[in-house]
């Protein structure tokens, strides 16, 4: 176990929710590398003996560079609406695992998330939390997220829109 | 005591008459989308008594495949026979009730209660109950505890429904004319279309209504609540661009608005499907189809009570596709529902057409579709809004009237469209919406003493 690794790739993911929670979308898009696989699957309610409840072929994203930077635009103009005026959110990572860190350059990671949005006046918060299993590449000296697959654990999201990054 | 108050009116004849002689001038009272007595008549005279969706045939591959559903809040079950015939049952328990099969799909050759045991076979048979002739003796007729059925099930083009009403009239009479519009992309290619994956689902707090009405005669919402495409330079910026086509009313409830591109617009026909595919459309389609279809960008539209549909022809990246994605607006109440989106695609299209459509489908619709998520928080908002005194009061003092005055005295029937139905010669009107709500007031005038 490197102590020193397990703290970087922390603060990475630190650093990551901090560019979120304060929309600063640009700088974030600049923590993906050019050939992201940005994926989510959908969960689904199945019994045990069928295996995984985790639908493949289904999904909420299937995304690549361009299409985030697309979609970081959009939040850009005066018209997003589910974004304007802008919810408050706060992504909490946690149960960070380092899986394998055989290549000095390329790490695979398990994390937990919750992700907490307050909508305009609303006292209630949405909520959505889960898994995701990144790939971590280093490039120029600094660690980018070359793939990441984000599994919710509600089969029905409880909330109205998936307008945020996860 | 009871106090009353100016929410609580009696629906009677003088009410009705009311409600009908201010549609009649383009005007809803805003208090019915949301009254929770409205919405207890909507489950018992709307819901218990028209079709339902409940899924494609292609959800269904192999005898004992199944899928849950809801019917509101009744729990179904859908399954495929040992002799491939579809058949839905109350997902509940005949002995004590409980939810039978909790699962959103799997294969199964008999589902066993996890309260005491019974178990039931495909066709909703009871053929096992754990220590059944030493508890219940041998004279139990088992037949008289099999799954109770869903009592009227049909399907059109692949489409399965259901109806809680026996006595309602058969699904393609209660279709009608809609038929001719969904045959443009259900029947147009060999084998029809394929559902791909499971169902998208989501909670947003809203009425069944509003988002009914928004699919079913809303072009007009689309640059406003979609300016973000303009600015972003992928729509038009001409803010009559989703007005182009026609907008046609039918019979119960339903509503379709057939888009064109704008006036100049070079776009190809067929809504971009492949070059190759296009002897299959005019094999299966009738002239009249084939005309509508060769103009057509969207398909969009409604199945009363709560099916929508959508059609669109969808650029990324330079190639542009076509998808057909299937709505349910199912209610959780009066102020939230439960979005459930298909997607579907023609089997007959190439592998990459369906692949690119899907990544097409994703990137607009369903919760994470940059269009889409704009259109939850406005729907979010007409309900949020419609909470207080001034949009509830049922004598209307403060002038609590929706405008569904678009196209009224202005904009005739076009004549010369070839399909049925009655077409105004564009998408900016409120014909739909006062269609819609023409129909579901009908039945909610039903019985009425």
């Amino acid at each position: 176990m490197n102590a020193e690794l397990q703290y970087e790739i922390n603060r990475f993911y630190y650093h990551e929710a901090y560019l979120l929670d304060n929309r600063k979308f640009e700088e974030w898009l600049d923590l993906l590398t050019n050939d992201i696989v940005y994926r989510m699957p959908m969960r689904v309610t199945c019994e045990n003996k069928d295996g995984s409840n985790i639908s493949e072929n289904s999904l909420y994203f299937e995304e690549t560079k361009k299409s985030l930077t697309t979609r970081v635009k959009r939040l850009r103009t005066t018209s997003a609406w589910a974004e304007d005026p802008a919810p408050r959110t706060r992504h909490l990572v946690t149960n960070i695992i380092i899986e394998n860190g055989s290549a000095d350059d390329s790490l695979s990671v398990r994390n937990s998330f919750l992700f907490l949005r307050s909508r305009a006046g609303d006292a209630g918060i949405e909520q959505l939390c889960g898994e995701r299993l990144d790939v971590l590449r280093k490039v120029n000296n600094q660690w980018q997220i070359a793939s990441r697959k984000i599994i919710p654990d509600q089969a029905v999201l409880g909330v109205m829109n998936l307008s945020m990054f996860l | 005591m009871s106090v009353k108050t100016r929410f609580d009116r009696a629906f009677d004849r003088e009410l009705l008459k009311e409600i009908q002689e201010k549609l009649d001038q383009g005007l809803l009272p805003q208090w019915l989308q949301t009254d929770p007595d409205i919405y207890e008549m909507e489950l018992n005279n709307i819901f218990s008594r028209t079709w339902q969706f409940l899924g494609h045939e292609s959800e269904l591959k192999q005898p004992g495949d199944y899928v849950t559903r809801w019917m509101v809040n009744d729990p179904v079950l859908l399954v495929k026979t040992n002799t491939g015939e579809i058949k839905a049952f109350l997902n509940s328990c005949t002995h004590r009730g409980t939810h039978l099969c909790t699962a959103d799909f799997g294969n199964k050759k008999t589902f066993t209660c996890p309260f005491h045991g019974w178990s039931f076979n495909l066709d909703g048979k009871l053929i096992g109950i754990v220590a059944g002739n030493k508890v219940y003796g041998e004279a139990m007729d088992k037949e008289e505890w099999a799954l109770r059925p869903i009592p009227r099930v049909e399907t059109y083009q692949g489409l399965i429904f259901g109806n809680l009403d026996p006595n309602a009239m058969s699904l393609e009479e209660y279709l009608g004319d809609l038929i001719w519009y969904w045959d443009i992309f259900l029947k147009r290619s060999d084998g029809g279309m394929e559902v791909r994956g499971t169902p998208q689902r989501w909670i947003v707090n809203t009425n069944w209504k509003c988002t009914l009405e928004n699919f079913g005669g809303d072009p007009y919402h689309v640059p406003t609540v979609h300016k973000s495409t303009v600015e972003l330079g992928i729509s038009p910026s001409d803010p009559l661009y989703s007005s182009y086509g026609h907008q046609v009313v039918l019979k119960h409830g339903h509503c379709v608005n057939v888009n064109v591109a704008s006036p100049g617009a070079n776009l190809p026909p067929y809504q971009g499907m492949p070059e190759e595919m296009w002897s299959m459309f005019e094999r299966n389609l009738s002239k009249g189809q084939l005309d509508v279809f060769y103009k057509t960008t969207v398909i969009v539209g409604s199945c009363f009570p709560n099916l929508s549909f959508h059609c669109p022809i969808h650029g990324s990246e330079g190639h542009l596709h076509n998808y057909l994605t299937l709505r349910v607006w199912r209610p959780l109440g009066p102020e939230k529902i439960e979005i459930w989106s298909w997607f579907l695609i023609d089997k007959a299209a190439p592998e990459e057409l369906k692949e690119n459509a899907y990544k097409g489908y994703i990137s607009s619709f369903g919760p994470s579709g940059t269009l889409e998520m704009d259109d939850t928080e406005i729907w979010t908002r007409v309900v949020q809004a419609s909470k207080g005194t001034m949009a509830r009061d049922k004598y209307l003092s403060y002038n609590n009237l929706y405008n569904y005055m678009m196209g009224m005295g202005k904009v005739e029937p076009d004549s010369s469209w070839p399909g049925p139905g009655t077409a105004y010669p564009t998408c900016y009107v409120d014909f739909a919406f006062r269609g819609i709500h023409e129909y579901w007031l009908e039945l909610l005038a039903k019985d009425m003493e």
